[in-house]
């Protein structure tokens, strides 16, 4: 084989210049500048979360608000038949089961979205360099939306039962942050996970289906009290009881709150390792 | 300036097969040999670039050339950092802009003006500074009273018309094109060059993968030759050119 004038050109005109590359930035690095970058495109992730509702909802009439109705009735039937079945007051029932139910969708949303944080955004993260991290917060601000639509019926829940609220209810700003952050972890490290292995979403979705009835959130804890020591540990319970106590007036479990800084601080570090560690490997997984 | 800088890339893509992938196999084989490392190192991996050294700087106007999968897509993916080798060192200095394909970021169901905006935001440009630009880009486009139908009706050129009119409106240091840009009629490429033009002349980079000689030798002052993932030869485009199709004939 000749050897071709033009490699041997430039191959040479190469090695004179084999001025090795400096080493690229640590994956910590990397990682730190993936997540800062996707805070400061934040203009980036609400346009395009505000795009996936408009998307989800095009041509109907109702738009997310389908959400707020199905709710209604939901809680209104449920509010009737088991206010009965649980021998519980109708109004203070229906608030129960209203703050319960609104604020566990809002948590379920973002951990059966959280699973496909990056395989639904496969075209873009395949096509366009841009952080990785704005399609987490992405389906947390998306998910906001949604809890936003849905909590206007609240408002009027608690006017026509009369719940005493009182100044906790200022209690529910911090408690929506922490629960976004932890939705935040869950999304990045389920989103990641799902990429690699498939069946992830599935299982996901089985056993956040599951923990909905496990999780005191359609029956009154107090129904079953010898389990109550049990039943406040699970963390499902503490994050839908930080923001419901509030809004019926009354504390959350003192269990409650250390659960959810817990689970945010714990999470976050483990999601965040985990990162660090595969955040460059996503691309080629998806 | 900018500059882009290779130094023995290689990218290697696992391939998990439908089985491979699932978490049920891996943790059947955890238990079974009770070793997960060794599926880790199992599975089949195919090596799409393979030791890749080259220089790109100011001005220099890249054609990329070769058959399908000698790893063209991938050498753009990696310039435009969507890819991280997995051995070998790459340095890019400049605004990257990538135009890997036509269609991505456009919502279907969108007019053409909002997806203006909508493809903006995966090109770093804020909605703000792209309304402002918008009248320019619809100008550019000459899709007219079409920027106000969905996305769905235009055809594979008009599409390319929009991807193209907004990913140059704001003039990348290092712009990026896979080769898609040849669904253009002569009319849009031949205008899509005079923009060109006038972007390289400020100092910037462009990387054309195409197996359109013609806009390669139209557009390019040096050729990339790939093959199986390796630099067959890189110099100037029409030497470059005749080396591949020497190539081409000698193996038929």
């Amino acid at each position: 084989m000749s050897v071709n004038p033009v490699v041997s050109e430039l191959v040479a005109s190469a090695a004179a210049r084999t001025n090795a590359l400096a080493a690229p930035p640590s994956r910590l690095k990397e990682a730190l500048s993936d997540l800062a970058g996707g805070v400061s495109r934040n203009w980036i992730w609400t346009r395009l979360a505000y795009q996936d509702i408009k998307e989800r909802y095009r041509g109907s009439v109702l738009g997310p608000f389908w959400v707020t109705l199905t709710n209604l009735v939901m809680i209104a039937s449920m509010g009737i038949i088991y206010s009965e079945l649980f021998h519980a007051e109708i109004s203070t029932y229906v608030p129960y089961i209203m703050a319960g139910i609104l604020t566990w969708q809002f948590i379920s949303g973002m951990i059966n979205e959280g699973c496909a944080t990056f395989t639904n955004a496969h075209d873009v993260i395949q096509q366009v360099p841009m952080p990785f991290s704005v399609q987490a917060y992405r389906v947390i601000y998306r998910n906001l939306i949604v809890l936003a639509h849905s909590a206007v019926i609240i408002p009027i829940g608690l006017l026509l039962f009369r719940v005493p609220v009182d100044w906790h209810l200022v209690e529910l700003i911090p408690a929506l942050i922490f629960l976004s952050v932890n939705g935040l972890w869950m999304a990045v490290l389920l989103g990641a996970i799902s990429t690699r292995f498939r069946d992830i979403p599935p299982i996901v979705n089985n056993v956040v289906q599951v923990l909905f009835f496990l999780t005191p959130i359609f029956w009154p804890i107090d129904a079953v009290q010898s389990l109550k020591a049990v039943l406040v540990l699970n963390p499902f319970f503490a994050w839908i009881d930080v923001v419901r106590a509030p809004l019926l007036g009354v504390l959350p479990e003192p269990t409650s709150w250390p659960i959810l800084i817990g689970s945010t601080l714990g999470g976050s570090l483990i999601s965040f390792l985990f990162f660090v560690r595969f955040r460059e490997r996503i691309a080629y997984w998806i | 300036m900018p500059s882009i800088h290779l130094r023995d890339v290689c990218v290697d893509f696992p391939i998990y097969q439908a089985g491979a992938r699932s978490l049920k196999k891996m943790l059947i084989a955890g238990t079974t040999h009770g070793n997960l490392a060794r599926d880790a190192h199992d599975r089949v991996m195919v090596r799409a670039l393979h030791d890749i050294t080259m220089d790109v700087d100011n001005s220099d106007r890249i054609g990329l050339i070769g058959a399908n999968g000698a790893g063209k897509t991938t050498l753009l993916k990696v310039l435009a950092g969507i890819y991280k080798p997995t051995q070998g060192r790459i340095h890019i200095s400049g605004h990257t802009t990538a135009l890997i394909n036509s269609s991505v970021g456009l919502n279907q169901d969108a007019t053409g003006r909002e997806n203006i905006i909508l493809r903006g935001l995966y090109m770093d440009i804020h909605p703000r500074d792209m309304r402002e630009r918008i009248e320019q880009v619809a100008e550019f486009t000459e899709l007219g009273s079409y920027l106000d139908m969905p996305v769905r009706t235009y055809s594979a050129g008009m599409m390319v018309r929009l991807a193209f009119a907004v990913s140059t409106c704001i003039r990348p240091e290092i712009l990026i094109l896979d080769e898609w840009l040849s669904a253009g009629d002569a009319h849009f490429l031949a205008k899509a060059q005079r923009r060109m033009e006038e972007f390289v002349t400020r100092s910037s980079i462009l990387v054309l993968a195409s197996h359109a000689f013609e806009l390669i030798e139209e557009w390019c002052t040096r050729a990339v030759y790939l093959k199986n993932g390796l630099i067959e030869a890189i110099g100037p485009v029409d030497e470059v050119i005749d080396r591949y199709k020497e190539s081409v004939s000698t193996n038929d």
